[in-house]
């Protein structure tokens, strides 16, 4: 082991301080992330958050936002819990699949498949 | 059958939707295949080499050519249109990580239970799963390269399934055929719910 890489996990947790589980609220690795409006200083920001915030000016599940950042789901949820503590990104909550799809996103839905 | 007329001035606003499917069934049963099979983007998965313990402990006679195994998450993504997604989220193989599903299958719209018929022990534990929490699914037979051809109803009879639950045999590297799958089990979620 000596001398060698220690793996990608630790540079991992690195961004995350060492947190494995995001701050507040739980949420859903679908949840649509979105940046608020700014005005805000991103200068300060690590590369992580200030990509997040870009992706996100656009409505994104945060399964996307995973794999833009080429991270693991884990560690992704952690950095979106900072944001939206830090009251820079919204994270929808949770919606009963009733509440959600209705018959006009079936059609959608079928639609899409078939024509893939 | 009304189609939702949007408000003036709404469409714009209207909110975006991600619609989760699970995966589900044994160990080296197609999951990661299938997913990769419709996925527009690389699915994204953790996988580990088992260690030899892990091989005994898996017992993976009949699947001797899978080496892997995915012990972390592995989703891929459909684009229905901009702001409507579909995720296919292929849930862990092993015991060990049966954690994980409560989380994965909180709002899921359903599951697809992939059966192998050589084992088809092996997926008994999702059936039981998605039976006690009342999520619906669907069970796609695997049809295997050399594996048997399974009537359907013998199926159905072997996992005990009511006959309302659909089964379909699939090839999982076949897109037309993984195609099929999920829309089974999104008009057979949707019937559940409207």
């Amino acid at each position: 082991m000596t001398g060698e890489d220690p793996g990608p996990l630790i540079r991992l947790y690195g961004l995350t301080g060492g947190r494995a589980r995001p701050q507040g609220e739980t949420f859903d690795l679908v949840a649509i992330v979105t940046t608020v409006d700014g005005p805000f200083h991103t200068g300060d920001l690590i590369p992580e958050h200030r990509a997040v915030l870009s992706l996100c000016r656009k409505p994104t599940p945060v399964a996307d936002v995973a794999s833009h950042l080429k991270l693991p789901l884990n560690i992704t949820r952690v950095i979106l819990g900072d944001l939206r503590r830090e009251g820079l990104v919204t994270i929808e909550r949770p919606r009963p699949v009733a509440q959600t799809i209705d018959e006009r996103i079936y059609r959608e839905v079928l639609h899409g498949l078939r024509s893939l | 059958m009304g189609y939702a007329v949007s408000e003036p001035g709404t469409t714009a606003v209207a909110s975006a939707l991600a619609i989760k499917i699970l995966i589900a069934g044994g160990f080296g049963v197609g999951k990661t295949t299938l997913v990769g099979t419709i996925s527009e983007i690389r699915p994204l998965h953790t996988e580990e080499l088992l260690s030899e313990r892990g091989v005994g402990v898996d017992d993976t006679s009949g699947v001797e050519a899978k080496t892997t195994t995915t012990v972390a998450l592995d989703f891929g993504r459909i684009t229905i249109r901009e702001g409507l997604w579909l995720y296919l989220f292929g849930t862990p193989g092993q015991d060990r990580f049966w954690f994980m599903w409560d989380e994965l299958s909180l709002g899921a719209l359903g599951a697809v239970v992939l059966a192998d018929t050589r084992r088809l022990q092996d997926c008994f534990p999702a059936v039981d799963y998605f039976e006690q929490r009342g999520i619906p699914f669907v069970v796609a037979v695997n049809c295997f390269d050399g594996a048997r051809r399974y009537d359907p109803v013998k199926v159905r009879r072997a996992l005990g399934l009511t006959e309302t639950i659909p089964i379909v045999l699939c090839d999982v590297r076949d897109r037309d055929s993984v195609k099929q799958v999920l829309t089974t089990l999104v008009t057979y979620a949707v019937k559940g719910i409207s």
